[in-house]
């Protein structure tokens, strides 16, 4: 009926050259401004999850508590009855329950934050805004959950009639160490699970299994000497809550150069999943 | 740099997987040994999109369902990235993605307005300057505290265009969401984009109501499977749109002969035509001649309506006579004194129900399609979004009033 509209694109090129693949511009120092900038959205998504968690469950707060606790529990019971652990003069409850807190926050933070993409797929294809929001929110969460965790060890020590040694600030070190490796092992597993989506049934037993790898119920002295630095190289958990516990209930300084290691491993796993995330999200809104 | 408000689009390719499952393990295992192609496995979405805006220009984005329009507007957005080429959005960017875009459902209304500006990179003091123009527009001055996944579909779209478009955005990115809401804030929302753009603010509106791009837009961009097809005067645009849109929908016209496709009725439609009394195509304020051959069975007595539509069902005008049908061919003519149509490209659509049986014998469709020229149709008011292609001959007075005495 009509003449065919002549159309420019008829001629073009299939498909684009190598060397105009998109690059994205936004650098690594950039990333914390723009986060800050969507701080509200952090504290939108965190006040949220803590709100279904204390309002929703019957048992409210109880339930960040009675996870550690209930382990704690387990742990004394069987290892100290069945195998018993050499903890130096240490009530083994207070022993284990400080690695316990500092498993559980990397644990939630891993297992929830892991999945906060997936599971805010309709936010995370809709509003512009940097993805590492979301995994930041829920590690927000499993922090203040772990606060709360952790007012159980102030009963512990009352119950023991033990008192935290002289040493204790310097716990700040290795908590650091564990923040960052908590960070970068979550946007890790965050970017990955959008496209791989098994993640999400395989994280709970790798979670398992990690809690047992970790020397939660024993100590790091029970790895063979020749392999703690290796061990603190792949597992940076370990030397943390080795410090932690030479800090707080032993009153020594932690093991510098396992703690070294450990911190060397962790911002590694930091910037590799800062790297990891800001590649993968590039394709975020496709898989969605 | 870029000035705010400018757009910069150069060679943009997307792609999206062919296949889009879910990509789990038993999947790759499934997929391991069989080696597909990459055509195979991606679809291009978006082929090589120039384009470049300055700051106040109105862009109507059109095309039909899966041509690209939304996915490209998500990249200009920024919440998706394109596979290849640059891309550069200058300036604060206020978007209205789809109907919920942008808005958390478990935040109230006025929480939303400031979780959007922050993330626009307003402070709270900017944002809670602006939050009373917000709330006033989108009309929910009773539902701000109220959680916005209770919102109707309406009252999320009135939040997400208000907060988008009183954010003062350098450029204002608009999908089809706008076509939840009703026709009196459809109507405040193109008269917000004409102020912003009066402001200098560039917009990008995409949707499928032609007369709303129209309208707003001063320029149009047609993208056809993933490829800028036609970009220029919206007018234009809009015209190679609709063209295409006619050859693509109303396959009724037969391709080769340029003749109707009949539904089969009791009632056969041989012949229609319609032409300029004297030969020739309708001119506008001329005499017009539709000249039709009904084929009938038996007698039939009935009314006989005929409708002259720009291609859809609904008509600008109809005429409708009592006929009674002879068996065999019948010839029916009507003339149009006076055609009331400006220039452009119309369609006959006719309809025969019987009086005795209140039967359809016909029922109510196309079948011809025909030119009138002659005059081009008026400029419409700014504020009207349809104009009826109806051309109407007028005789004007102007001067001065006197003074009543």
């Amino acid at each position: 009926m009509t003449e065919p509209i002549e159309s420019p694109a008829a001629e073009k090129r299939k498909a684009p050259a190598p060397s105009q693949r998109f690059k994205r511009r936004a650098t690594l120092l950039k990333a914390p401004a723009e986060i800050w900038r969507a701080r509200m959205l952090v504290r939108a998504l965190a006040e949220r999850e803590l709100r279904a968690l204390y309002k929703q469950a019957v048992l409210g707060v109880a339930w960040s508590v009675l996870t550690p606790v209930a382990l704690m529990l387990v742990f004394t019971i069987f290892f100290q009855r069945v195998a018993t652990i050499d903890t130096h003069g240490v009530p083994y409850s207070l022993f284990v329950y400080i690695g316990l807190i500092a498993w559980n926050f990397f644990s939630a933070s891993l297992s929830t934050g892991g999945m906060s993409l997936v599971n805010q797929m309709h936010l995370v294809n809709k509003l512009k805004c940097p993805r590492e929001v979301f995994p930041l929110a829920y590690m927000f969460v499993a922090a203040f959950n772990t606060v709360i965790a952790g007012l159980v060890l102030l009963v512990l020590f009352a119950v023991n009639g033990f008192a935290p040694k002289i040493t204790s600030p310097v716990a700040i070190l290795p908590l650091i160490v564990q923040l960052a490796f908590t960070l970068g092992v979550t946007l890790i597993v965050a970017s990955v699970t959008v496209y791989l989506r098994d993640l999400r049934h395989a994280l709970p037993i790798l979670l398992q299994l990690g809690l047992l790898a970790t020397p939660i119920a024993y100590g790091l002295d029970q790895i063979p000497e020749n392999l703690q630095p290796l061990y603190s190289a792949v597992n940076p958990l370990g030397p943390v809550i080795d410090s932690y516990r030479a800090t707080i209930l032993y009153g020594t300084m932690p093991n510098w150069s396992l703690l070294g290691i450990g911190a060397v491993s962790s911002f590694v796993f930091l910037i590799a999943g800062i790297k990891l995330f800001r590649r993968l999200e590039l394709g975020f809104a496709d898989v969605a | 740099m870029l000035p705010d408000g400018s757009i910069q689009v150069r060679d943009l390719w997307k792609r999206f997987r062919a296949d889009r499952q879910q990509r789990s393990f038993r999947d790759q295992f499934a997929n391991l040994g069989r080696h597909r192609s990459e055509a195979d496995r991606w679809r291009w979405v978006l082929q090589d999109i120039d384009l470049t805006l300055e700051p106040g220009d109105a862009v109507g984005l059109i095309g039909a369902n899966g041509s690209g329009k939304s996915t490209l507007l998500k990249i200009l957005t920024g919440v998706m990235y394109p596979y290849a080429g640059s891309l550069e959005v200058a300036g604060r960017v206020g978007a209205l993605l789809e109907v919920r875009a942008g808005l958390h459902g478990d935040l109230s209304g006025r929480e939303n307005i400031f979780l959007y500006g922050g993330l626009l990179g307003l402070s709270r003091a900017e944002v809670a300057r602006r939050f009373d123009d917000i709330v006033e527009f989108s009309v929910l001055e009773d539902a701000i505290d109220r959680q916005v996944k209770f919102y109707s579909s309406g009252m999320q779209m009135r939040l997400g265009f208000s907060v988008a478009a009183f954010l003062e955005p350098n450029v204002l990115l608009v999908d089809e969401a706008l076509a939840v809401g009703d026709a009196f804030f459809q109507q405040r929302c193109l008269d917000r984009m004409r102020d912003l753009l009066h402001q200098g603010t560039t917009l990008v509106l995409v949707s499928h109501d032609l007369a709303a791009v129209e309208s707003v837009c001063t320029r149009g961009v047609w993208l056809k499977d993933g490829e800028v097809e036609s970009d220029g005067d919206v007018r234009t645009a809009l015209g190679h749109y609709r063209t295409w849109l006619d050859d693509a929908y109303h396959a009724w016209i037969d391709e080769t002969s340029g003749e109707a496709v009949y539904r089969p009725g009791v009632i056969e439609v041989s012949k229609s035509e319609v032409g300029r009394v004297g030969g020739g195509f309708p001119r506008s304020q001329e005499a017009m001649v539709i000249d039709l051959v009904l084929e009938s069975p038996t007698t039939i007595e009935g009314s006989l309506c005929l409708g002259i539509t720009e291609g859809t069902a609904s008509p600008i005008f109809i005429v409708s006579e009592d006929v009674t049908l002879s068996p065999g061919r019948n010839m029916l003519q009507c003339t149009i004194p006076h055609v009331p149509l400006a220039a452009g490209r119309y369609y006959l659509w006719l309809e025969f129900d019987g009086s005795r049986d209140d039967e359809l014998h016909i029922p109510w469709q196309p079948t011809t399609a025909f030119g009138v020229e002659g005059r081009p149709l008026s400029r419409s008011p700014i504020g009207v979004m349809r104009v009826a292609a109806v051309q109407v001959d007028a005789e004007w007075h102007v001067g001065e009033q006197p003074e009543p005495a």
